[in-house]
């Protein structure tokens, strides 16, 4: 028995699961792939049978249209630092709450964290007519912090760091810091976030990706150009362009996507790093 | 002297959980000592209190003197070394022990100068850089050790420090903890369950069972002089021979044989003799000699293991199976299965338990 199954671990997959797995990522490339050959066309490719292959020339053309059309640059800039303080602060104020809900006894902690996950089962659009009357009391209309503040903490993020914490942070440990002296706001710096780091980075980009791809919030908040986030922006695009321009609009969206990918690669390596690190670990 | 913990009246509730139950204890300065009972008898609950990590429901709880009431762990001249060691994984051996100097505010250089000379003490020289996930656990548990010395504690408490290294290990971590702890001089309160390790480390025993303290004393006196059956038990090897007290000097055993065996229960209280097996000595049936302090009961050998150094034998009584373990001897010079012998011990060896 045991030498066959040794065997059968040295060989590793077989080649019917290369194949599966060229074929998904080539199914699951295409997409972006073909985006690019619009965004690099005219528009009309669209609408070719059977539908054109290879890139265009024009790819910088339609990129300059954007950039013509509306206040793309700042769209970009907008979105980065509504994107980027947002999970940033999404991040701390999540794990501080969750530590607090995994580590700290009190009083009507159960039931408090019981109504933060009920939040998360109120579909958004229930919220919005509220929550847009408190942003045009504040001012904050054609405001980023009406986008940013919204967007510090969030049900989500509360339950995912405290399963974290639960998780990656023994008792003990607290207890040792303790014993040692740490306060609590120390403890959680020097012990907990150190210990989280992982499942902090990929909160951040979860964050990140939403803020940066949201769409209806912004649309609803923003109306003066100067504030739009890319994604309001890219609708612009297609708005001003009268007959819906294909090629303009992918090349936009190319634009929008890169920062989105850049940072993923970044954060990307930091999680399967931590991954890893946890794997050996353990 | 004032001691180093006075317990007094201490209870612990956890909601209706008694954890420790009216616990009145007294650890002297200087002073190894063992808490020793049965899982989820109240040890750990006990070392939390002394630590400052829980506190006591009732009672007062005094370290050097001082009534310690809810003052937080890092107020208090203690020190705890935790069960899975509780190091901070990411730090290094050098950050881990020197933490709890940086939380005073101590600065960095004379932090790390104190923390090499506790890693020297635990005889961890040269590991200063490593991750605890980079040591063995033996090392972790010397980190554990250096970190909680490095903060000068005068107690030091220790919850079953050893429970997770292997017999050889262990052995060899339980003299050097004793010799520290002489080298020191401060209180180690050290938590197990392992009534040998207890018995080879320290100068006091407590012994605990469902939240009660039952015994505190020496570990001879304990073995010797067991305060009730589940000390005799739980402590060492032991036959509980149940009986009735006659007189002050008899009881009378359950197939009505009596035994001289001194105690100080009223006539017709039920008891048990706590006979050792080691104490006791096989001779031939009828050539028992009413020695002066000496008793005995009749059995039949119904078993013998052999142990290499020692033998034990089962023997029959009427009523009950009795261990006695001699020193090996000849094969042919041993009692053996069927045979009639007596069983006789030294009456002040035997223990009255109730
Ligand atoms: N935080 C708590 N909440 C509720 N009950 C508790 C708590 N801590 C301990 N107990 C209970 O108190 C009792 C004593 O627990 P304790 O941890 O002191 O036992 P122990 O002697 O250390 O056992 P072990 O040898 O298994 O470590 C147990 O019944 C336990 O379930
Ligand atoms: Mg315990």
């Amino acid at each position: 028995m045991m030498p066959k199954r040794k065997s059968r671990v040295g060989k590793g997959p077989g080649i019917t699961t290369y194949v599966l797995l060229l074929l998904v990522a080539v199914l699951s490339f295409f997409p972006y792939y073909w985006m690019f050959v619009v965004a690099s066309n005219d528009t009309s490719v669209i609408n070719e049978v059977p539908p054109r292959l290879v890139p265009g020339d024009r790819f910088m053309e339609n990129v300059r249209t954007v950039f013509n059309n509306v206040p793309f640059g700042r769209a970009l800039l907008n979105s980065a630092i509504v994107a980027s303080l947002a999970a940033l602060a999404q991040t701390f104020f999540s794990a501080l709450a969750g530590y607090a809900f995994s580590k700290i006894q009190f009083k009507g902690r159960n039931v408090l964290f019981v109504i933060i996950i009920a939040t998360m089962m109120v579909p958004l659009q229930l919220g919005v007519v509220p929550q847009f009357l408190l942003i045009s009391r504040l001012g904050w209309v054609n405001d980023l912090r009406a986008l940013i503040v919204p967007g510090t903490v969030s049900a989500f993020g509360v339950f995912w760091m405290r399963q974290a914490i639960d998780a990656a942070v023994p008792d003990e440990l607290i207890q040792a810091a303790r014993v040692d002296g740490a306060g609590t706001f120390r403890t959680f710096r020097s012990i907990v976030v150190p210990s989280i780091r992982p499942q902090a980075s990929v909160l951040a980009l979860f964050a990140f990706m939403f803020m940066w791809n949201d769409f209806f919030w912004p649309l609803i908040v923003l109306n003066k150009q100067d504030a739009f986030t890319v994604q309001v922006a890219l609708r612009q695009v297609q708005e001003q362009a009268y007959v819906t321009d294909y090629a303009i609009q992918m090349a936009g969206t190319i634009v929008g996507t890169v920062p989105l990918f850049i940072v993923f690669l970044i954060f990307g390596k930091q999680i399967v790093g931590g991954i890893m690190e946890g794997a050996l670990k353990g | 002297m004032t001691a180093a913990v006075e317990i007094s009246d201490v209870t612990k509730r956890f909601g209706d959980v008694v954890a420790v139950d009216n616990i009145d204890l007294t650890i002297a300065d200087g002073e190894f000592f063992a808490m020793l009972g049965p899982s989820g008898c109240g040890k750990t609950t006990t070392l939390r209190m002394i630590a400052g990590l829980d506190f006591p429901t009732e009672g007062s709880l005094k370290i050097f003197g001082d009534e310690v009431g809810t003052l937080p762990p890092n107020k208090r001249p203690v020190n705890t070394v935790f069960q899975n060691y509780a190091l901070f994984p990411h730090m290094s051996v050098l950050d881990n022990v020197s933490f709890g100097l940086r939380m005073q505010k101590v600065d960095k250089a004379t932090a790390a100068a104190r923390a090499k000379e506790s890693i020297e003490l635990v005889q961890l020289g040269g590991y200063e850089k490593r991750r605890p996930n980079q040591l063995s656990g033996g090392q972790q548990q010397r980190v554990a050790l250096a970190r909680a010395l490095v903060n000068e504690p005068k107690v030091l408490l220790l919850d079953e420090p050893l429970g997770a290294l292997d017999l050889k290990l262990r052995q060899e971590m339980q003299g050097e903890l004793k010799s520290l702890q002489r080298d020191l001089g401060v209180s180690f309160v050290f938590v197990t369950h392992d009534q040998e390790e207890a018995l080879t480390m320290s100068d006091r025993i407590a012994v605990m069972n469902e939240g009660k303290l039952l015994q505190v004393g020496s570990p001879e006196e304990i073995y010797e002089r067991p305060a009730n059956r589940f000390v005799a038990d739980f402590i060492g090897q032991t036959n509980l021979i149940e009986g009735t007290v006659a007189d002050e000097t008899t009881i009378v055993l359950t197939n009505g044989a009596r035994v001289a065996a001194p105690s100080d229960h009223a006539a017709g209280t039920a008891v048990a003799l706590s006979l050792r097996p080691e104490r006791a000595t096989l001779t031939p049936a009828g050539a028992v000699e009413a020695a002066d302090g000496r008793t005995s009961v009749d059995g039949v050998i119904a078993g013998v293991t052999y142990l290499g150094n020692a033998l034990v034998y089962d023997v029959a009584l009427d009523w009950m199976t009795i261990e006695v373990r001699e020193e090996n001897r000849p094969a042919g010079d041993r009692p053996s299965p069927g045979d009639r012998v007596a069983v006789s011990w030294t009456t002040s060896d035997a223990s009255v338990v109730v």
